[in-house]
C-alpha cells in the first residue's frame, strides 16, 4: 500500500492525528490557540471518547478530524490518506443534529444515500434504517414534529446509512433527558457493535465515554491540550453499577480535578 | 394512523385563528341587519334612478350565506361553528354599513352622483358590462400572471448567484442595486419606445417591479442559512446542484415568500398603470376608458373587481407559502 510522500514509510495507525493546532483570530485580531499540539491514534473498529471542560475544543478537533476545517500545524491522516475536506466516508453527526428541517424523516436519512447512489438508490436499506432506529411510523414527520431522542436518531442514521469508515459524534446525546439519553446510548453501543465503524464520539458525560468506548481521551482547556489518554476495556456489555465501573469513573474524575 | 401531531396542531390554529366565540345573539343580529338593509332597499324609494335587482340578489344570497352558517354553526359543524361565531360581529357591522351606504346615495342623495354612486348601482353596472369586464379580468389576470412568474424567476435566480457565490456577488450586486432601486414606473416612458409591442412593455414593467424584491430577499435568505447545512451536505456527498436543490432553495424560501409578497402588492399597482397607459384590454385599460366617457360608476364596478381579483391572488399565494413551508414549527 502506498503512503502519502511526507509520511515515508512510518507505520501508521488507521487515524492518526500528529502535532495539530488549530489558531483563530479573537475580537483583537490576537492570534489564539484553541488547540496546540493535539496527538493520537484511532485503530480500525476502535471506540474512543473525546471528554473534556465546555470550551476547551472538543468540536474544534472532531472538526479538523472531518476535514471541515484544517489545522494550521500538524495533520491528520485516515488510512494513510492527509485529510484536507470532509467526504461521506466520515460521518459526522452535529452537536445540535443538523438535520434539514424542511425534509421529513425519510428524506433527511435516505439524501446522502441519493447523492451517492443516484435517483435508484437502495430503498430497502433506507427502510432498515428506520426499523432499527425505530422510526416506523414517523417517516413523513418533520424534524420539529418529532421528539429529540427521535432527532438524534436520525440523525445517526442519516451518517451511519451511508457506511463510513469512521463515524465522528459531536455530543449526539447532549440535549437529551436522562432516558431518551440511555436509549440512544444503546442503539449507538449496539451499532459499533455490527457494523464495526470506527467511532469517535464527544461528550461532557463520563458515564456515556466508559460505557461505550474502548479509550477516553481528556482534555484540558486553553488551550485545549491532551491530558490522558485512558484505556477502557471493561468487558461489553458493562453495566453501570458494577465496582469497575465506579473505580474507572473514580479514576477519570481525579484526573478531570487535576488541573 | 398513530402520527397525529399535525392533526392536533392545525385544530389548535384554527381555534386561535378563529378566536371570537359562538354566541348566538351576534349571528342573530348579523341576520337580521342584512334584512334590514334589504328592507330597507325595497321600501324606501330612491332619488335616484336604479336599477336595484342585483343589489337584492346580493343581499338575498349573503342572507341565504348567513342562515346556513347560523344553521349548520348551530346543529351540524364544529369548523362553521368556530368560522360563523368568529365573524358574526363582522357581518352584523357590514349589514348596517350596507344599509347605510344606501341610505347616503341612492335614497337622500346626500353624496350624490356621478362621482358617488350606491352599491346597488356598482353591482349594476358589473351586471350590464359583465361580458367586457369578464374579459377584461381575463386579460389582467394573464397578464399579471406571466409577468409575475418571470419576474419571481429572474429574482429567485439572481438572488440564489448573488447569495451562494461571491465573484457573482461582487460583479453584480453593486449595478443590480443601482437598476433596481428605480421605481420601475420610471422606466415607463423608455419602454414603451424600446419594445416592438405594448404587450412585452406591459409585461417588462411588471417584471421590473417584481424582481428586485424577490431577489433582494432570496439573497438575504441565503446568507442566512445556517452553516451547518451545508457542512451536513459536505459530509452526506452533496454536489453542488444538489446543495442547490437540497440546502440554498429550501432555505432561503420563507425569505423568498417575504419576497414575493412584497412584489405582489408592486406589481398589482405597475399591472393598473401600465394598462392604463399602453393597453386596449384590461381592468386599468377599463378604467381609464371609463374616467374618458366620464361614468364613474364604471370605475367603482372595476375596482370593486379588482378588490375581489387581488384578494383571491393573495389568499393563493398565502395558501402556495402555507404548503411550501409546512415544515416549519407552528408558530404561537
Ligand atoms: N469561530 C470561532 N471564533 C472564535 N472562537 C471560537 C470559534 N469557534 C470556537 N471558538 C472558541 O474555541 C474554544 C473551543 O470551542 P469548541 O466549540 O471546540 O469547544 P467544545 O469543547 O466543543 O465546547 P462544548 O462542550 O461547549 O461544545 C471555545 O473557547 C470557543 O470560544
Ligand atoms: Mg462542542
Amino acid at each position: 500500500m502506498e503512503t502519502h510522500s511526507e509520511l515515508g514509510g512510518m507505520n501508521l495507525a488507521f487515524l492518526d492525528v500528529k502535532n495539530i493546532t488549530r489558531e483563530l483570530l479573537n475580537n483583537n485580531n490576537k492570534k489564539l490557540k484553541i488547540i496546540d499540539n493535539i496527538n493520537f491514534s484511532v485503530e480500525k473498529g476502535e471506540f474512543l471518547s473525546i471528554i473534556g471542560p465546555s470550551g476547551c475544543g472538543k468540536t474544534t478537533l472532531l472538526r479538523l478530524i472531518s476535514g471541515l476545517d484544517r489545522p494550521e500545524e500538524g495533520q491528520v491522516t485516515v488510512a494513510g490518506e492527509r485529510i484536507v475536506k470532509p467526504d461521506v466516508s466520515r460521518g459526522y453527526v452535529f452537536q445540535n443534529g443538523g438535520l434539514y428541517p424542511w425534509e421529513t424523516i425519510e428524506k433527511n436519512i435516505s439524501l446522502g444515500l441519493e447523492a451517492v447512489q443516484g435517483r435508484n438508490f437502495d430503498r430497502n436499506l433506507v427502510k432498515h434504517f428506520i426499523e432499527i432506529m425505530g422510526l416506523q411510523n414517523f417517516e413523513n414527520a418533520y424534524p420539529s414534529q418529532v421528539s429529540g431522542g427521535m432527532a438524534q436518531r436520525t440523525a445517526l442514521a442519516r451518517s451511519l446509512i451511508l457506511q463510513p469508515q469512521l463515524l465522528l459524534l459531536d455530543e449526539p446525546m447532549g440535549a437529551l433527558d436522562a432516558f431518551t439519553r440511555a436509549d440512544v446510548q444503546n442503539i449507538v453501543f449496539k451499532l459499533w457493535r455490527d457494523t464495526k465503524t470506527t467511532m469517535i464520539l464527544v461528550t461532557h458525560d463520563i458515564d456515556e465515554a466508559i460505557y461505550l468506548s474502548q479509550k477516553i481521551l481528556v482534555m484540558t482547556p486553553h488551550p485545549g491540550r491532551v491530558k490522558e489518554v485512558v484505556k477502557n476495556d471493561l468487558p461489553f456489555p458493562r453495566k453501570r453499577d458494577s465496582t469497575n465501573f465506579l473505580k474507572q469513573r473514580r479514576k477519570l474524575q481525579e484526573i478531570l480535578s487535576f488541573e | 394512523m398513530s402520527f397525529s401531531k399535525k392533526r392536533e396542531n392545525s385544530s389548535n390554529t384554527s381555534e386561535k385563528k378563529y378566536w371570537k366565540s359562538w354566541n348566538i345573539k351576534w349571528n342573530f343580529f348579523s341576520i337580521l341587519s342584512v334584512l334590514v338593509a334589504l328592507l330597507e332597499n325595497v321600501f324606501i324609494s330612491s332619488k335616484e334612478n336604479v336599477n336595484n335587482g342585483s343589489y337584492r340578489i346580493f343581499l338575498g344570497c349573503y342572507l341565504i350565506y348567513l342562515v346556513f352558517i347560523y344553521l349548520g354553526g348551530h346543529y351540524f359543524s364544529l369548523k362553521v361553528r368556530l368560522f360563523g361565531g368568529h365573524f358574526a360581529q363582522l357581518n352584523f357591522i357590514l349589514g348596517i354599513l350596507l344599509c347605510v351606504q344606501d341610505l347616503l346615495t341612492e335614497k337622500f342623495s346626500i353624496f350624490s352622483l356621478p362621482y358617488f354612486v350606491s352599491f346597488a348601482q356598482v353591482l349594476d353596472q358589473i351586471n350590464e358590462d359583465k361580458s367586457l369586464l369578464l374579459q377584461s379580468t381575463g386579460a389582467s389576470l394573464l397578464l399579471w400572471s406571466l409577468s409575475f412568474a418571470f419576474g419571481t424567476l429572474i429574482g429567485i435566480v439572481l438572488g440564489i448567484l448573488i447569495g451562494r457565490y461571491r465573484q457573482f456577488n461582487y460583479w453584480s450586486l453593486p449595478f443590480l442595486k443601482v437598476i433596481g432601486i428605480i421605481p420601475a414606473a420610471a422606466w415607463m416612458p423608455l419602454t414603451m419606445v424600446i419594445f416592438p409591442t405594448s404587450y412585452l412593455a406591459e409585461i417588462s414593467l411588471i417584471v421590473l417591479s417584481v424582481w428586485f424584491p424577490v431577489a433582494f430577499m432570496t439573497k438575504g435568505g441565503v446568507e442566512n442559512i445556517s452553516p451547518t447545512y451545508f457542512e451536513a451536505a459536505h459530509t452526506l456527498g452533496f454536489n453542488e446542484i444538489r446543495i442547490i436543490r437540497k440546502v440554498v432553495i429550501p432555505g432561503a424560501l420563507p425569505n423568498i415568500f417575504v419576497g414575493i409578497f412584497t412584489a405582489t402588492g408592486l406589481s398589482f399597482t405597475m399591472l393598473v398603470i401600465s394598462e392604463m397607459v399602453g393597453a386596449r384590454v384590461g381592468l386599468g385599460w377599463y378604467i381609464n376608458w371609463a374616467k374618458g366617457t366620464g361614468n364613474y360608476t364604471q370605475v367603482y364596478a372595476a375596482i370593486t373587481i379588482m378588490a375581489i381579483l387581488f384578494s383571491c391572488i393573495f389568499i393563493v399565494i398565502n395558501k402556495l407559502q402555507g404548503t411550501a413551508l409546512r415544515w416549519r414549527p407552528t408558530v404561537n
